[in-house]
């Protein structure tokens, strides 16, 4: 038997995609998790420089925020902005990304431009004549009216996201469901959508992580309706510092909790991904 | 049973005329194959037929009742698609049940039936994988076994066996025919292979350039193409096509071309008489119609000699080309036959199995 050496670079390999893979959680990690700690800990070890890692924990900024600060409100104002915005971009997106997945008509190509134009216009510019308008049909400082300027934000990119996701799918799959008694919907809804899962899923986390993080617009469109950005920006700022860290804790926490549950629809299913 | 009528049948896109005119009248519980080159309109035909696509022009009748615009799940057909079409997010046993389950069957009856067609495809072991898991001709028998559970009014199959080897395709094309005699379901099979059209077919379409050539059963197509394009995508290897005039000499017609005097028997002679003789004709000979002089087995022949410019040894047969003056001649002979490349040989044509075409319109004479 002659033994064959495996090359020294094959060996390693896997040592240097760990290294690099530890790096990379290391980059990301580190503020989550000085954040997370300074979030909880007393304030006399949080103001003292020489405890890196503190000793005393407390849920007492947590209290202030929350109650003092009323901080709940915007928490529950956020959350029914994302999800808004969530559910007005996919019933818009999903039969908008269809058509222009699926069919040929005049105009596309220039309507997919369209999509992209929209990014162009800061937000200042539109923020103004937005709010003026919103006063005046009287859906300024509601829900609805950050939701609806939040869909208007994603909606573009949504639409191409979704076209793109559904040209994936094979048309025969749908026709091949048409043939075998399914009606064009019933097709879309059996086989189209559990095949893009992945792929909404992934959307669903874009939409929603842009409405909760968006603080701009949700500050000038509201006033006593706030989200949680457009709050914290107003209040927790100009509070001690721990309770900044506290208001950050909760705005990386629910965008944490959501990517969690819909994570395992972002590994690629059935061992087949969809570019 | 179901009778399919096609009426004039048009399908453009933009300015590919993908089907062109197509009539077709089926017999209920007929094979008919679909026969023809890459390109034709074979699938375009048969998508027309199921609805998923919508005509220029024309109609489609099953039985009698117009269905051109009815949608496609409610014609209660059942297709297998080229490129397979099997669900990627299902097992193969929800694949093949699905069209059941769509028809809300009964558990147990579900069970039964793809259980029956799993093991008619010899895919019964892998009922509980995905479709990633398998091979390209897997694939495809659980194509064929999704469209068989459900007994439909008419079954389209587009080239359903491509991708089979060779040995499980003769079987597969076995248990195909079978299983349609014993459905009798009215049934169209899309092929480009003519050993499965002339097998399979009770009759054959053979289409090019989106119209039907001829429509007709395998004895018909084989013997008497109508035109040079039937006479030349029939048969392997391709029937030899020379061109030719007619000489009237001492009162018997003669075929000829440099090289080459081929009388006309008598059987013929009235379908030629009526030509005029200033025109020119293309003879066709099938290669198998040509006979090496050692193993001569007919009566009326003509003999032509020349050098074996090459010979294609497939051991079952040898496959001879012959110089001769006019280009190089085909000649299928058996294969224990021992040729030699350079040498002079001596073939006899049959004289009974020679066609003839008119050059200008490539149509039969006979
Ligand atoms: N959706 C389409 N848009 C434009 N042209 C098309 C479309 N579908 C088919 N064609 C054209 O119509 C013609 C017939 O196509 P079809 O798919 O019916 O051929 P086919 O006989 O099935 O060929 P193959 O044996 O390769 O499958 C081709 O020239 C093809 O390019
Ligand atoms: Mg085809």
């Amino acid at each position: 038997m002659n033994s064959q050496k495996i090359p020294l670079l094959l060996r390693i390999r896997p040592l240097i995609t760990i290294f690099i893979v530890v790096i990379i959680l290391i980059w990301f990690l580190t503020p989550l998790v000085l954040i997370t700690l300074s979030a909880f800990a007393s304030s006399d070890d949080y103001y003292q420089f020489e405890k890196v890692i503190p000793t005393h924990f407390t849920l007492h900024h947590f209290e202030s925020l929350f109650f003092g600060l009323e901080a709940w409100k915007a928490i529950i104002n956020s959350l029914s902005v994302a999800g808004i915005t969530m559910l007005l971009s996919f019933l818009i997106g999903l039969p908008a990304g269809y058509a222009l997945s699926r069919y040929v008509f005049p105009g596309k190509n220039f309507l997919k431009l369209l999509c992209m134009v929209t990014k162009m216009f800061p937000l200042m510019v539109l923020a103004v004549p937005l709010l003026i308008i919103f006063m005046r049909i009287g859906i300024s400082d509601s829900t609805w009216g950050t939701s609806l300027a939040h869909t208007a934000m994603v909606l573009p990119i949504i639409i191409l996201i979704f076209s793109s996701i559904l040209s994936g799918v094979s048309v025969e799959y749908e026709e091949a469901a048409m043939i075998f008694g399914l009606s064009r919907i019933q097709a879309f809804f059996h086989i189209t959508i559990p095949l893009v899962l992945p792929g909404l899923a992934a959307s669903a986390i874009f939409a929603f992580n842009i409405s909760w993080n968006e603080v701009f617009v949700a500050t000038i469109l509201t006033l006593t309706n706030r989200t949680l950005p457009a709050h914290i920006l107003k209040t927790a700022m100009a509070s001690p510092d721990y309770i900044k860290f506290a208001a950050g804790f909760i705005m990386a926490v629910p965008a944490m909790v959501f990517i969690f549950f819909v994570r395992k629809h972002l590994v690629t299913m059935w061992g087949i991904s969809l570019k | 049973m179901v009778k399919v009528r096609i009426e004039g049948l048009k399908k453009y896109f933009d300015k590919v005329k993908a089907v062109n005119d197509i009539n077709l009248e089926i017999i209920p519980g007929e094979f008919v194959v679909l026969l023809g080159p890459s390109g034709c309109g074979k699938t375009t035909l048969l998508r027309c037929i199921s609805g998923l696509e919508i005509v220029t022009a024309g109609k489609v009748f099953f039985d009698d009742d117009n269905i051109t615009y009815l949608s496609p799940k409610d014609r209660n057909i059942s297709m297998v698609f080229q490129n397979y079409a099997v669900w990627p997010h299902m097992t193969v046993r929800s694949n093949i049940a699905f069209p059941l389950r769509i028809k809300k069957h009964s558990q147990s009856k579900i069970q039964e039936k793809v259980a029956w067609a799993a093991s008619l495809l010899g895919i019964d072991n892998l009922l509980d994988r995905y479709p990633t898991q398998l091979s390209g001709g897997q694939r495809q028998r659980v194509a064929v076994a999704r469209s068989i559970v459900m007994e439909p009014k008419v079954l389209l199959m587009d080239e359903p066996l491509s991708n089979l080897d060779a040995l499980l395709r003769v079987r597969m094309r076995a248990e195909i025919k079978k299983l349609q005699e014993k459905l009798k379901v009215t049934t169209l099979y899309v092929t480009h292979d003519q050993v499965e059209a002339m097998t399979m077919g009770d009759r054959i379409a053979v289409l090019e350039q989106g119209v039907v050539q001829q429509f007709g059963s395998s004895n018909e197509i084989y013997h008497n193409p109508v035109n040079t394009f039937v006479a030349g995508f029939i048969g392997s290897p391709q029937m030899n096509f020379i061109e030719v005039e007619i000489v009237n000499k001492n009162d018997k017609l003669y075929l000829t071309t440099k090289g080459l005097e081929i009388l006309l028997l008598d059987i013929f002679k009235e379908r030629v008489s009526r030509l005029s003789d200033k025109r020119k004709y293309i003879l066709g000979i099938r290669p198998e119609h040509i006979y090496v002089a050692s193993n001569k087995p007919v009566e009326k022949v003509a003999s032509i000699r020349g050098k074996v410019y090459f010979a294609e040894l497939l051991r079952s047969d040898t496959v001879i080309h012959l110089e001769q003056k006019f280009g190089l001649l085909g000649i299928k002979a058996p294969g224990d036959l021992k040729v030699e490349e350079g040498k002079e040989l001596e073939a006899l044509i049959d004289l009974s199995k020679i066609h003839l075409f008119e050059k200008d319109s490539h149509k039969a004479i006979f």
